[in-house]
Parts: C-alpha cells; structure tokens; sequence
C-alpha cells in the first residue's frame, strides 16, 4: 500500500460537517482513492461537537485511525477536541487564535478541564494559539485561512447576504484540505452537484471553494488512478435498503428511530422500482410499500401481517424499538412467519447515547421474546456485507419460516465507504430462496404440517382458508392444548432450527482473515474493519495475527470455530461491550474461551491504531487479560 | 370491499370447533351475524381474514371457517392493516374486545382513524375483562361496580363512538349483541363501505357484569333509523356539521336511552391504498403481495438506476 491519509474535519452540529465530508469524500474517490469515513455526532438539534474521521487510500480499507494526517477545522472547539490527534497539518481559523478554551460553551466540561490540564502541565497557556502551538511543536504544520474574508468576497461578488454564504465555511476547509493533497478542484465541482440541488448553493460553494483552493500548494501530491468499472459511495443504512429492494422487499415499516430511520425514508425515496418481467424481458415499474407506524408495535406487528400474504416483508429499528418489537418477533416465531427485523444497535441501555454505538445486544438479539422458538440472527461487518446480508437474511425468514435479526451496528449505518459497484453485481446468480412458498390454491391446507425437516409447504392468505395463533395449535392452526400435538409442534417448530444448521455451510457463517497464526482475533460487526486492517499493518511489523469474524449467531458455526482456535496461543476477542458477548456465545455454542479480550463501550468507534496498540500491549503483558479501549471524542 | 362471488349458507362459514364461550354470552350473536353477513355479502371464505388480538371474543377466528389471525393482545389493528396493504384484495374484518382495543391497544386504535384503511373493526363491549375473571375494562363507567370489583371502579369510560368519531373513523356505528337482525346488516353496511368502519356492538357479559344485563339494555336502546338519522356525507362540504351532529347524538350518557345505528358515514375521505396508488401508480393491479420478485433464484428487480445517483466514478 502506498496511500493510507486520515483526514478529519470537526464543527458544530448544524454546520455541514456532514455534508462538507461527503463532499469531500466524493471528490477525493474521482481520483481514483477509497475512503472509509464515520460520523460521530451527539443526541442534540444544533451546537454540540460533531465530527467526521475518514481514511484515504488507494487499497480498500474499512477501518479509522487515532493519527490524522490533517486536521480541517472551522470553529474553535474542533481545534481544542482535536489538536493532539493531528499528525501533519492543522487548517483553522486565524481570526480564532485568541479564543480560550474557557468561553466555548457548548464543550462539555469534563473534556475542557481535561484538554485545558493537557495544555498547562506541558506549559502551555489554553488559547487556541497555545493548543497550535502544542501541536507545531510535535511536528504539524499550521494553515491560517481567514473564512471571513472568503466569505465576505464571495457575498459581493454573488451579492448574497453573509448570513448565506456563511454556510459554505465548511467548504472551504475541505478546498484547502483538497489543493494539500494535490486533488484536482474539478472533482469538487463535480461532487456539489451531488449534493446540492439549488443552482445557488453550488455556484457560492464553488466560488468559496476556488478561493481557497489556491491558498495553499499540494504536499501529498496524489496521482490520479485509473479505474476499472464504476464505484458507489455507499453508507450503512442505504446498503440495506439496496440489498433489501434487490432481494425482493416490498412492505416495509418502521417507527422514526436513530440510527435506523434512513433506512426506511431511502426506501420510501426509492419506492417505485424496475422489475424484469421473466418472459418479456421487459422492464416495469412496481412498488415498494414503506408504512411509518404510530409505534415499533404496530411497525414489527404490520410486517408480520404482511408477510402472512407471502410478500417480503420487513421492519428496521434500534434498540429502544427492538425492546418493544420483543412480543411480536415471538408471535412470528410461533407462527412460523417470515420477518426480518434489521437492528442498528446503538448506545445502551436505555435512551443511553442514541447517537453513538455500541454492540451491546446481541445476546438480547438471540434471546428475544420469551419461550423456546428459532431465531435466526446474523451480523454484517462492513457495507458490502450489509447489502449482500439483507438478500441473505430475507432468504433465510422464508426457508426457515422464522424471524430472522440482521445485526447492524451504528458505526456501519453512519459511515461510508467507497465500493466497486461489481462488489453489488447480483446479475446472473441465484440470489433469491423462497422455501417452500407456493402460490395455489388449496383444499383441507395445514399450515403447520408435520415434515422431516419442521418446515411446512406455505400457501399465503387468500388462496386458502387458513389459521394462525399466537396460542398452542394443531396443524391446521386451530388453537389445541392436547399433550401429544403440544410436544409435536414444539418440537416441529425448533427442528427447523437444526434444519437450518445442518443446511447452511458453516463457511458461510463465519470468515477467516490473513494466515494462518498462532494469534486470532475473533470478532463480529464493525470491528471486523479496524481488525483486518490492523492485522495488515501488525503484519509489515512482523507480527503476525488471524481474523476471525463470526457472521452468524444462530445457528452457531460451533464446529469450524472450534477447529480454527484449536491450538492457538492466543485468542483475542475485540468487540464494542462491556461484557464480551460473542465471547460468551462462542463459550456457550463451541465450548472454546478467549484468552484476552479487547472490549469498547464509550460510544466511540474502535479504530486500527487501537486495535494495534491493543494486540502489542497484549504481547508485552500476557497477564492482563481485559483491555480497554476509550479513543475518540 | 372485496370481491363478491360465492353464494354459501351461514353454516358454511362456521368452523367446526366447539364453541366455549359462557351461555348467554353476547359473542354468540356476534358470531351469528358475523357469519351471516358474510353469507349475504357472498364473500369467498379463503378470501376473508378475520383478524383478532386477545380475549375471549378474540377467539372468534377458530369459530370461523375463513382466514384467520388471532394474534396479540391489543395488535389486531396492525396485524389486520399489514395484511390488507400488502393484499387489499383481502377482506379484512378485526374482531377485538373493549380491553383489547380501547385498553392495550387504544394507541392503534386512535393512529387507525388517520390512515384509513379500509377494513372493518368490530368492538365487542362488555365493560369487563372476561378471560381474565371481570375486572373494569375502559368502557366501564366510573362508580359501577360489577360483581368481580372488590370496589365501585374509581376510572372513567371512554366512549368509543366519539373517540372513533374524532380519530377520523369514516363510519362509526353501534349495535347489540342480541339484535342479530340489526347487528348483521350494521356489519354488512360496515364491510361494504370505502374506507375504516367501526361497530360497536354491545354485549353482555353474563357472568361478569352484573349490571349491563340483556334487561338493562333492552329497556334503554333506541334506534337511530326511527328518528330518521341520516348518517351518510353526501358531500365534502357538509362533513364536519354531520361528524359534530353524530358526536352530539353518541356522547349523552347511556343511563337514559342507547341509540344504535350508523352514527356517521364518510366516503369522500381517501383510503390508505388510494393515497397509495396516488404515489405508486399500479398498487391496486400490481400490490405488493401480487408482485413476482425472482424466476429460478434470479432477481427480477434492478438497483442499477439507484446506483447510477450514488456513483462516483
């Protein structure tokens, strides 16, 4: 690898920090470059600290990292939460240099006093001025723009108020963070009209842009890559959607909830779809049904109503909602009807940090509801995987007539990545398995006929009479409490669950990464990311480690986990909880214990340079068993 | 309303399990004229979906020999609207109590007057909790106390007619349960009006209330047609005045007289779907349920225009 640059960029919420880093992102993947890009934001309207780390290079990489290369920031407390993260350059506001920490109110004051003692132990004063000069004096480099005089430039040669143009600001961190890599202003031009759609805003953005884009001249010097085929700038959420729409979804609802909601709204967008007639060929439009409910009850119960008609149907929500949804998923589990509930976990329990993540429900995830029924519940690790698990977890609640749980955490939905769209490329292959659905009508039907395998033939309402209950039933549906038939269709339903075992590959349930080690990393999710690229890194420094994701909980891949650790010297298990709950699963499923475990529960994603840091910390001190990690603001 | 076609005796629309409600109770001419409107509508039975939460009148679906979807208690109202978006070939018809959807389920009840989707609920009301050995349900008015109370109940009812009303139902109409005749061409009215409609059907509970007896009831209920109430909005403008009117006439307390009848009716309202198809233009032809997503594993939907917008090179 020859490119790997992390730039950063920090505002106020409210102020484009977003926008400004898709933006950029956008422009920076016309040359050539991947980027992995993550949004960390606080549970507020406007005002509060939000920012957007990304990693710039030529290899795909999915993870973040602690050192950033540059620092563009516009405000002052994005300097003061970032300084000592900055490796090469910091681009700020000149006219802030004399700004104390003291007066940025919308800093929390834990973390002032925090930077503020940083500072004055190492003889500093706690001005902007004296947290640049902390940061010179490890080697950065300082970019003073004056944004107000941009602005102001711009506003009379437009003839726009200031109050306008003010939000290009934003912008104009991301022009001089563009010329500094040596990025042709032209992608930029290109990457507004993405985004904005108001002819005024682009030609102001522009205008701001250019201004600052000759500030400064190219120090990373980026040549541009040609590249094979077309690339997609993708974020968690609308990888879903996409996977969802390509796997045949056409009722979907939801109750608002972060960071699950986008979701819904860009399949709502998108809701008029082409379809292929199988004969004609011809392309048709259909639609895609999205319902907001009045709450998750109404959203988890809406599906599984739809899905008794035999369409695809499915629900997205977060914890909170998961909570509510716990009776229904158990309904459908009784009743052998196929949902998909995609959870985004969040900060928990409770409200807890509705905006930060965490990977704290998965054993509630493979638990949910009371009583003994199948519950299928899989977890992606990076964007592709989310599209590619979408189609997966659709086929999986009709095969298996259960409900099925895709596990998504908050670090995927928020970030994005850029993606070879032949990554997407589902053309030609049989992607889609609908089970044992038939579309006919029929006399005297049994909806839960015993089977050797537990899974009935299913026939959707209408096309005959049929009956379903949450209570105990016969195989007609018909609710009975007789002890022969109870001990028959208990045994019936949970069949399918070994049905399902001894059917999927237990390749498919988990991955392995990088060779053959006497050190594993086993992991799940998002920190699959930061573990790949780390183990890549560890590597060119001569330590050698292997990555194990796990895929799928339930049924759990016990006997090829089992085979893949056995010998190892050392198994570290990383996951963003408190309580190594894959681990306890994997104890649980596989009778196999980690021997270390890296663990996150601030809220802040796990990046490659603490994944690192972790595994060399582990080797150096054999004896600590539990590290933890605490990286990011 | 759905599509009409057979022609079956009542009888063929009755399961064959054994009934267990109590003697006397009110759910057994519901269940009668349930099943003869049906009957007379000539509905297809694999094409009805009765849809109930929990209760014991919310067992009618294993009494039916129609589609049936006995479900949770209080999440009729969605179970019954996710089936009749994604098919609204469907004739949806929610049997539910007044615990079950004025109680657990009000939330549903109320969100369903803003979407309109058309189907059918009919509210069994008894003012009590049965299954669960008689305790005060949200139609019980406050100071009765019925004979499983250990005190007179200390809360307020809730009338369902003007929470419908008020929620946005487009027909509201009450009932009783031992009036199969009136109850059963209520029911046909509601299945076959454009939009949601709500029954109300009184009921007594011969083991739990000991109040609301059939007497009780018998010597109070006036019909709404012999005052010659005109419930039906011939045109948008007079809408609100008719909807105040019926509000008027349902909210007298139900000590001195009872009128059942249709209250209101409304077709100039769009139905869920209809606002549907507004958007998704062959939603009636093509719903979702009706759709074709793959041949042999392959599928037949394109994300490929979506992709284009998000391309970067």
């Amino acid at each position: 690898m020859t490119v790997k640059i992390t730039w950063m960029i920090g505002g106020a919420q409210g102020s484009g920090v977003d926008t400004s880093a898709s933006i950029f992102g956008n422009a920076v993947a016309r040359a050539g470059y991947y980027i992995y890009g993550n949004r960390e934001y606080h549970s507020n309207i406007k005002g509060r600290h939000s920012y957007f780390n990304l990693t710039i290079s030529d290899v795909k990489m999915h993870s973040l990292s602690d050192e950033v290369n540059i620092l563009a920031t516009f405000d002052a407390e994005t300097v003061f939460q970032h300084f000592m993260e900055a490796r090469d350059y910091i681009i700020y506001d000149k006219t802030l240099e004399g700004t104390k920490i003291s007066t940025v109110q919308s800093m929390e004051p834990e973390r002032a006093e925090k930077i503020e003692k940083l500072l004055t132990s190492n003889g500093y004063g706690t001005t902007i001025k004296d947290a640049l000069n902390y940061a010179s004096s490890k080697g950065v480099k300082l970019v003073p723009v004056d944004y107000g005089k941009i602005i102001s430039e711009v506003a009379t040669e437009l003839k726009l108020p200031t109050s306008v143009v003010e939000r290009a600001r934003n912008l104009i961190a991301s022009a001089v963070s563009l010329r500094l890599l040596g990025i042709k202003l032209d992608y930029l031009r290109a990457a507004l009209r993405v985004f904005f759609r108001n002819e005024l805003y682009v030609r102001m953005n522009e205008r701001a842009s250019e201004k600052s884009y000759d500030l400064v001249q190219s120090a990373y010097n980026l040549p541009e890559i040609p590249v094979n085929g077309h690339r997609v700038q993708l974020d968690g959420n609308t990888a879903v959607a996409l996977g969802k729409i390509a796997g045949g979804l056409r009722v979907q609802t939801y109750y608002p909830i972060t960071p699950a909601a986008d979701e819904s709204t860009f399949i709502e967008d998108n809701e008029v779809v082409d379809v292929l007639d199988p004969e004609t060929k011809e392309l048709k439009k259909a639609g895609v049904l999205v319902f907001q409910s009045e709450d998750e009850l109404s959203a988890v119960n809406m599906a599984i109503g739809a899905a008794l008609t035999g369409v695809r149907a499915a629900t997205a929500t977060s914890g909170p909602g998961f909570s509510l949804m716990a009776e229904g998923i158990g309904w459908a589990g009784m009743n052998e009807a196929p949902v998909v509930v995609t959870y985004y976990m969040r900060g928990a329990p409770s409200t807890g940090m509705p905006t930060r993540g965490q990977q704290g429900d998965l054993l509630f995830a493979v638990n949910v509801s009371h009583g003994e029924f199948p519950r299928i519940v899989i977890a992606s690790g990076d964007h592709v995987e989310a599209f590619w698990d979408a189609i997966w977890a659709l086929n999986l609640a009709e095969r298996y007539q259960t409900p099925v749980i895709h596990l998504v955490d908050k670090f995927l939905a928020n970030s994005y990545s850029i993606i070879d769209e032949s990554e997407l490329d589902y053309k030609g292959k049989k992607i889609i398995d609908r089970g044992k659905l038939m579309y006919k009508e029929v006399e005297d039907y049994k909806r839960f006929q015993f089977t050797d395998d537990g899974i009935s033939p299913r026939v959707p309402l209408g096309y005959a009479i049929m009956h379903y209950s949450g209570d105990e039933h016969n195989e007609y549906g018909i609710i009975t409490e007789e002890s022969e038939n109870r001990i028959k269709m208990y045994e019936k339903r949970l069949k399918k669950l070994e049905t399902a075992d001894r059917e999927i590959p237990e390749e498919q349930r988990l991955r392995v990464y990088g060779k053959d080690s006497d050190i594993a990393i086993v992991t799940w999710g998002s920190p699959k990311g930061p573990a790949i690229d780390a183990m890549d890194e560890l590597a060119s420094e001569g330590i050698n480690v292997q990555v194990i994701q796990v895929k799928m909980f339930n049924p759990y891949p016990r006997n090829l986990i089992r085979k893949l650790l056995e010998g190892k010297k050392m198994i570290i298990n990383l996951e963003a909880n408190y309580t190594a709950q894959a681990a306890q699963l994997m104890k649980l499923n596989a009778g196999v214990e980690p021997t270390h475990y890296v663990l996150k529960w601030n809220g802040r994603p796990i990046t490659r340079t603490e994944v690192k840091w972790a595994i060399k910390h582990i080797l150096s001190n054999p004896n600590e068993r539990r590290v933890v990690l605490n990286g990011g603001a | 309303m759905a599509v009409l076609k057979v022609s079956l005796s009542p009888q063929a629309y009755r399961g064959k399990k054994w009934v267990d409600w109590c003697p006397g109770c009110g759910n057994f001419g519901i269940l009668a004229a349930e099943s003869q409107a049906f009957a007379e509508l000539g509905l297809d039975p694999k094409r009805v979906v009765v849809v109930s939460g929990i209760g014991c009148s919310s067992r009618m679906p294993d009494f039916l020999n129609v589609g049936g979807v006995h479900t949770l208690h209080g999440r009729a109202i969605p179970y019954a609207m996710g089936v009749k978006l994604a098919d609204p070939g469907l004739e949806v018809v929610v049997n539910g109590g007044d615990g079950d959807l004025l109680g657990i389920g009000v939330g549903h009840f109320v969100s369903a007057g803003r979407y309109n989707v058309d189907m059918t609920i009919i509210l069994h009301n008894n003012g009590v909790y049965g299954l669960t050995k008689g305790q005060a349900s949200p139609t019980l008015p406050r100071n009765v106390k019925t004979k499983a109370l250990p005190k007179p109940n200390i809360k307020d009812a809730l009338n369902p007619i003007v929470l419908a009303l008020a929620s946005g139902y487009t027909f509201v109409a009450r009932s009783y349960a031992y009036d199969t005749r009136h109850l059963k061409e209520v029911i046909k009215a509601a299945i076959r009006h454009k939009g949601l409609a709500l029954v109300d059907v009184l009921q007594p509970c011969p083991t739990y209330n000991d109040i609301n007896t059939k007497e009780w009831y018998e010597k109070r209920i006036r019909k709404l047609e012999d005052e010659k109430w005109d419930p039906v909005v011939k045109d948008p403008k007079e809408a609100d005045e008719k909807l105040v009117k019926a509000i008027e006439r349902a909210r007298k307390p139900m000590d001195e007289e009872i009128p059942i009848g249709i209250f209101y009716q409304n077709e100039f309202v769009p139905t869920y779907g209809e606002r549907v198809a507004s958007r998704i233009g062959n939603y009636f032809e093509l719903p979702p349920a009706k759709q074709i997503i793959e041949h042999d594993g392959e599928s037949l939907t394109l994300i490929d225009k979506i992709l284009e917008k998000r391309r970067v090179v």
